[in-house]
């Protein structure tokens, strides 16, 4: 930010990433525009500070509406341009902190090839317009097997409800990594239709599930217990009081239980 | 303990099945005619079946230290080693079973193959950074205690599900820095002792903030699994300074690169804050609020406990841990030491056979790499932050709650 004295000023009007219209606070425009024509031809080995005025942009336009929009355009029109990975990675990683409903699209386009899907989650995963949620639940079908789990983990933190019944059909899939994602997020989401789904299944787990889906249960137990759902954690708790539990499972639920008693 | 676990259902061949073996021997036959003393814990050592059966997790620089202190005590048996790094893995191999003398100690590219040992009672794990939380979940979860290097955490949120993991599961979890005890005596003893009066504040100088990396790759080398190195954070090509394990934060490591750590905020950071937090006696709270300055273009924070304390970073004109107290003699109180013998290491064995919380307990490293992690996001947003304790998030701010985690690299999910 070298514009001195410079409390908002104007994007220069031959900026092609960011609408020429738009503001950005206290930010130098034209190394802002500059950066991103260096963003088109961005890639590994470049240097890394010819993007910093985005940064500071970011940083500088946080409660400016006006100016917070031009730059998100700019970041999606940038990743529509048929960018580097490398490219694609810096404008993931900024959207992650300041795209909206108007970044969605453009990162769903990345979701279903391997090169591209994480970096578009670690966007859309901490975005949080529910339409984030819905690019994810829509692409988890069509996705490789290799990538579902991480789209499982990403609707599993995002807690959605919405994804229970596409989620639970994995807990029965033969690829041990989807199935323990599966369990997982459901665990996390940890509502009453999870509770159910996992129970179910935890009762009939193959050998290679047993731990994950107690540990499962266990989470969406504590999450039960969280919402006010007392009654549904004791149950939960109650299933692994048995013979042939583990030991630290058999503890990890009668703490619950003791937590649950407990609580009004 | 080892003499708690149940029958070991694979890879016979190793020590845990010559445990069992021990044991089984042990039961069947009445009276041996000769038994060494050693193996009954006569001589001063600990007998087999009482030893406490460890793994280790990235072996590496920390890690080959780490193991060196468990290694060398008598009532550790060791028995698995886990890297990335093919020669690392042999070369740890090999100095286990030269100090056994014997082929016992197996090796493994994958943690996941040790978690499913049930015959492993405790790991440490020295790892970079970004794995520290998917391991010590596991290992949690799957019943074993474990000691982790720090920083413990690579972001907020994994901290609270650390600590909610091992709580669950009753283990015994130790953060590792060994210099909270070791090195700030100077400055905690007098806090503890009222000499420093009624403490108000503390300052910590550490840096330097972590860094996005853009390197061209180079050929990953033969043994190295790049992609499991990688594990959950974003792909990137290989290059040496990705993953070497120096203890430089100049960009020539990965303790300098954000994807893998929090840069010396985190890495000296949890030695530093750690001290800090233990001398103004703040390690089992979590600050409600950090504040940012900005004084004609000095940049520095502070972090305000409920208790009105206060934990600043980079503070002009103050240095390292220096302490602002009122004048008066303040409270006096015993400062808290380790269990066992042998430091940091043997205050985790001695709190795996007693089950005690450790002096470094997860609860107190968490609540140190949270307060590391809330400077470098108030740093990274440049505005003042409040931080609610309970829901583990940032107060009425959605971009500060973005930063609170990031999305995991498939197939890694916490």
């Amino acid at each position: 930010m070298t514009n001195e004295g410079i409390a908002k000023m104007t994007l220069a009007a031959g900026a092609a990433a960011v609408a020429a219209s738009k503001t950005v606070a206290a930010v130098d425009a034209a190394k802002v525009d500059e950066a991103f024509k260096t963003l088109k031809t961005y890639d590994l080995g470049a240097d890394r500070n010819s993007l910093k005025p985005i940064d500071e942009a970011i940083i500088a336009t946080h409660g400016d509406a006006a100016g917070r929009k031009a730059l998100e355009k700019g970041l999606v029109d940038a990743l529509a341009g048929g960018i580097s990975r490398a490219a694609q990675d810096y404008v993931c990683r900024r959207l992650r902190v300041i795209g909206t409903a108007q970044s969605i699209n453009a990162l769903a386009a990345l979701l279903p090839a391997e090169e591209t899907s994480h970096i578009a989650r670690y966007a859309l995963e901490r975005l949080p317009d529910a339409k984030a949620c819905d690019a994810m639940r829509a692409a988890l079908p069509k996705v490789s097997d290799k990538l579902k789990p991480g789209f499982i983990g990403s609707l599993g933190i995002r807690r959605d409800e919405k994804s229970v019944s596409a989620i639970s059909k994995y807990l029965g899939s033969s690829d041990l990594l989807i199935a323990k994602a599966a369990a997982h997020s459901l665990g996390l989401i940890g509502t009453s239709t999870a509770a159910k789904a996992l129970t179910s299944f935890a009762k009939k787990a193959p050998d290679g599930m047993k731990g994950e889906a107690a540990d499962a249960c266990l989470l969406c137990a504590e999450q039960l217990l969280a919402d006010g759902n007392k009654t549904a954690a004791i149950a939960i708790y109650k299933g692994f009081q048995g013979e042939g539990v583990p030991k630290h499972v058999k503890v990890a639920a009668t703490k619950g239980m003791l937590t649950a008693a407990a609580k009004k | 303990m080892a003499n708690h676990k149940s029958k070991p259902k694979k890879d016979q061949s190793t020590s845990h099945g010559r445990r069992t073996f021990l044991k089984a021997a042990a039961a069947s036959v009445a009276l041996p005619y000769f038994i060494p003393a050693a193996a009954l814990g006569k001589d001063g050592n600990t007998a087999p079946s009482e030893r406490i059966v460890m793994a280790g997790i990235g072996i590496g620089n920390m890690g080959r230290g780490d193991q060196g202190a468990f290694l060398g005590r008598k009532d550790v048996q060791y028995v698995a080693v886990c890297d990335v790094k093919k020669g690392a893995r042999e070369g740890s191999m090999n100095r286990i079973n030269g100090k056994y003398g014997n082929k016992d100690c197996k090796g493994y590219n994958d943690f996941r193959e040790i978690m499913a040992r049930d015959d492993i009672d405790a790991l440490h794990c020295a790892t970079p950074d970004h794995w520290h939380a998917i391991i010590v979940i596991d290992a949690c979860r799957n019943g074993k205690d474990i000691y982790c290097q720090k920083p413990e955490t690579k972001t907020l949120r994994e901290g609270d599900l650390m600590l909610k993991a091992a709580r669950r599961y009753g283990r015994v979890v130790s953060g590792g820095s060994q210099r909270v005890m070791g090195d700030y005596r100077g400055t905690v003893n007098p806090c503890w002792n009222g000499d420093k009066g009624i403490i108000k504040s503390i300052n910590v100088n550490v840096g330097p903030f972590p860094r996005e990396s853009n390197k061209k790759g180079q050929p990953i080398p033969d043994g190295f699994d790049w992609d499991m190195w990688l594990g959950p954070a974003p792909w990137s090509p290989y290059h040496p300074h990705l993953c070497s394990g120096s203890f430089n934060i100049n960009g020539t490591s990965w303790r300098s690169f954000k994807d893998y750590s929090g840069g010396g905020m985190t890495d000296w950071g949890a030695h530093h804050f750690g001290g800090a937090t233990f001398a103004i006696d703040v390690r089992e709270l979590e600050p409600e609020e950090v504040i940012f300055h900005n004084e004609n273009g000095k940049k520095f924070a502070t972090c305000v406990y409920p208790n009105g304390k206060l934990l600043h970073h980079n503070h002009p004109g103050r240095g390292n841990l220096h302490v602002e107290g009122t004048a008066e003699k303040g409270p006096s109180k015993p400062v808290p030491k380790y269990s066992g013998t042998g430091g940091i290491y043997g205050d985790f064995i001695d709190c795996v056979k007693t089950r005690k919380r450790p002096f470094r307990d997860i609860e107190f490293a968490v609540h140190t790499t949270t307060v590391c992690h809330l400077f470098l996001i108030a740093y990274e947003l440049e505005r003042s932050l409040k931080w609610d304790t309970v829901k583990q998030q940032f107060v009425d701010d959605d971009e500060a709650n973005r930063l609170v985690d990031v999305a995991r690299r498939e197939p890694w999910v916490i």
